[in-house]
């Protein structure tokens, strides 16, 4: 992974200074509450209903073992002895004090992290693929560029102070796990004819009220202008993006309201002459970046003497559960991990101080000391041996993180939701915690295949409810709590064509929720061929089939 | 009333604000001062304004300082470049390494706390108008 050198450790450290600077004159009454507001934005931390939030940024998802023992500290001495895990590959903190944050971001330097530009209208952190360098469906390490953004991205003197926030993700691999059909900016890098990496260029995807799937609008772009293509499209949202009306600042509005030709074209001139003003990223700036991300040395293994066959069999939970969170590496005898926070009782993503301790230890133990979060908001260990998955997978059910859900309706992505966020309308963790509850027969949910199950608390889709194959959304009716439900939407990270959900009817109650997903499930399981996955099936048959899930007698439902 | 900040002799200085004698756009002439609202378009002949003004009607309004690059590197206006309007002295470093020379603040902004504010960081990640050529200027050193 990429290493500090003194630049970045003294940035970081000056960044630190300044922000305790700015603390200390809000609290001192010389900076006003809206002023103060902007700056704490620009450093992760949001006022929350019960309290402060922080939110710790994850460059691309990627820590080390030091990184997350260093997190686990600060959840133990400034927060309740857990941290959430965010759906763009960030961890949270939910009871820090606004006077403690600067001590909190002191404790992130050492160990070369910080929380800049994880909130407020400025380009956010850059998300990319968990299995990125890992993967055996990879392309073209997307990391190198990554970084080669997080970079520019941080501080960047033209595009902090943009109409809306601003996130870029980026993959490499045959099968988008980065979900860049719903970013401000999407990238794919890929190979051309001479080997050298391109970027197809996808702008005005997203989620929020309004979701669109993104725009292609460049194919095969040079890695060496990457970033003043980059700088292009931020200058054309900056000058021309709608700032008189938040819910329609997205780059997204902008695309639509231009037409993708016409923005492409604002952005193709200003790029000409950009490029005319700058110089393109040196091909040794680039090579310098990727030796970081240098495939780790792992040992040939001989893949047939491992007694993997043998412990699936006299351990069928295990085999189950390398069915669904063990994962293709690039190297015989390797794989990826998926160690997944989705037991049942426990808030999405949340992980406590002690899971987080064992899981750096597990890092480095059976992997390279090097941990992934997922936008699904798991853990992933990559670069694991297959002789070791049975030792791993032991410890980890002690942990309780061995659920074999990855990918399963009960592996839910949510939002904190009205427990915890100021902006929610409706509460989304005790949602998801039924859920989980009702559907606790494991061989039941494991027969049901692939099911994204995505929640919201409100429309700003933070947990990302549009590109859930079963997507729930809290709205509020009257102040009473409702939920909408949506059915077909797809992310794009199983090799298929990213799709919006479509609404079944009418919003439902909180008690009527359940009721309902039970009931969608049973007209799948009706309607499904062979092994048709829910998705293929819900394409198939199209939405109306499932309408009758909202009809309270299931008689009528599968009629 | 309104403070001006800029360099005097080579030294960052706050002083009292003095009246400047702003022309639009629409009137524009070579050698005058010219005040701009962040949407405008820049044009070529305002390279030979004696002083350009730009306005920022928020703090939170970034679009001054993509003007204010378009001004320096595509215009080629090399004289005083002056952020007016809501300035605000956690917004000055960011509109320096855009090209601003001199910043118009209102009065009870604490100069002390404003000088402070100037560069709170010794070096930056990327090249901005005044730190120009490479997008990343230390990996093209390495």
């Amino acid at each position: 992974m990429y290493q500090y050198d003194d630049f970045d450790r003294q940035f970081v450290t000056e960044r630190v200074a300044h922000y305790r600077e700015q603390t200390e004159r809000y609290l001192a009454g010389k900076l006003s509450e809206d002023e103060f507001l902007q700056l704490r934005l620009r450093n992760g931390l949001y006022v929350q209903r019960l309290a402060p939030m922080l939110r710790v940024a994850i460059p691309y998802g990627t820590l080390s073992s030091t990184q997350l023992r260093a997190l686990a500290d600060i959840s133990v001495t400034y927060d309740r002895g857990y941290g959430h895990l965010s759906t763009r590959q960030n961890m949270q903190f939910n009871w820090p004090e606004i006077a403690d944050v600067p001590d909190i971001l002191e404790q992130l330097a050492k160990v070369n992290m910080h929380a800049i530009q994880t909130s407020g209208s400025c380009i956010r952190n850059v998300t990319t693929d968990h299995f990125a360098g890992a993967a055996a469906d990879e392309i073209v390490d997307p990391r190198p560029y990554c970084e080669l953004i997080r970079q520019w991205s941080t501080l960047h003197p033209e595009f902090e102070w943009l109409p809306r926030k601003f996130k870029i993700a980026v993959s490499g691999a045959a099968v988008d796990r980065a979900a860049v059909d719903v970013h401000d900016i999407g990238l794919r890098v890929y190979e051309d004819d001479q080997q050298q990496h391109v970027f197809d260029v996808l702008v005005g995807g997203g989620l929020g009220r309004t979701p669109v799937i993104g725009s292609t609008i460049r194919t095969a772009l040079p890695a060496k202008h990457l970033l003043s293509y980059l700088q292009a499209i931020l200058r054309v949202y900056n000058r021309y993006g709608r700032r008189d009306n938040k819910y329609k600042a997205r780059i997204k509005i902008l695309v639509r309201a231009l037409g993708a030709e016409s923005f492409t074209q604002q952005v193709e001139s200003e790029w000409a002459m950009i490029l005319n003003e700058s110089e393109p990223l040196p091909a040794k700036a680039i090579q310098h970046m990727q030796q970081f991300f240098a495939p780790p040395e792992l040992p040939a293994v001989n893949d047939a003497t491992t007694e993997l066959p043998a412990q699936r069999l006299q351990q069928p939970a295990f085999s189950r559960w390398v069915e669904r969170n063990v994962f293709p590496h690039r190297k015989e005898g390797y794989s990826n991990i998926i160690l997944s926070t989705k037991a049942v009782g426990v808030p999405p993503g949340d992980v406590s101080a002690e899971q987080m301790l064992v899981v750096a230890t597990w890092a480095e133990q059976f992997g390279i000391g090097e941990i992934r979060i997922t936008h699904e908001q798991n853990f992933v260990l990559p670069h694991i041996r297959q002789s070791d998955l049975f030792a791993l997978w032991q410890q980890a059910q002690e942990a309780d993180l061995a659920t074999a859900n990855a990918g399963l309706i009960t592996d839910v992505i949510c939002c904190p939701g009205g427990d915890f966020c100021s902006l929610a309308n409706a509460k989304s963790i005790p949602i998801a915690e039924a859920i989980q509850r009702q559907l606790a027969d494991a061989d039941f949910v494991h027969d049901l295949g692939d099911v994204d199950l995505n929640i919201s608390g409100c429309m700003n889709a933070c947990g990302h409810h549009h590109v859930g194959h079963i997507g729930i959304l809290g709205v509020d009716k009257k102040g009473q709590e409702f939920y909408q439900i949506s059915l077909g939407g797809h992310a794009g990270h199983s090799n298929t064509q990213a799709s919006l959900g479509q609404i079944i009817g009418p919003s439902v109650s909180r008690q009527q929720v359940q009721g309902v997903i039970g009931r969608i499930i049973d007209i799948y399981l009706g309607l499904r061929q062979q092994d048709e996955s829910f998705l293929s099936c819900f394409r198939r048959v199209g939405i109306d089939p499932f309408k009758a899930s909202l009809k309270e007698d299931p008689h009528d439902a599968v009629a | 009333m309104t403070q001006l900040l800029n360099q005097q002799d080579g030294r960052w200085h706050m002083s009292a604000g003095t009246d400047t004698a702003w022309i639009s756009p629409e009137e524009f002439q070579p050698d005058a001062a010219l005040l701009l609202d962040v949407d405008a378009e820049p044009q070529a002949e305002w390279a030979d304004a004696s002083l350009i003004g730009v306005n920022f009607p928020a703090l939170t309004d970034g679009r001054g300082l993509s003007l204010a690059a378009l001004l320096r590197q595509r215009i080629g206006f090399t004289g005083d470049l002056r952020a007016v309007g809501a300035v605000h002295e956690d917004i000055v470093h960011f509109m320096l390494r855009c090209g601003f020379t001199s910043f118009e603040l209102a009065d009870e902004r604490d100069p002390a706390i404003v000088l402070q504010q100037l560069t709170p960081y010794s070096q930056h990640y990327q090249a901005s108008v005044i730190d120009p050529l490479p997008a990343l200027v230390r990996l093209a050193n390495t």
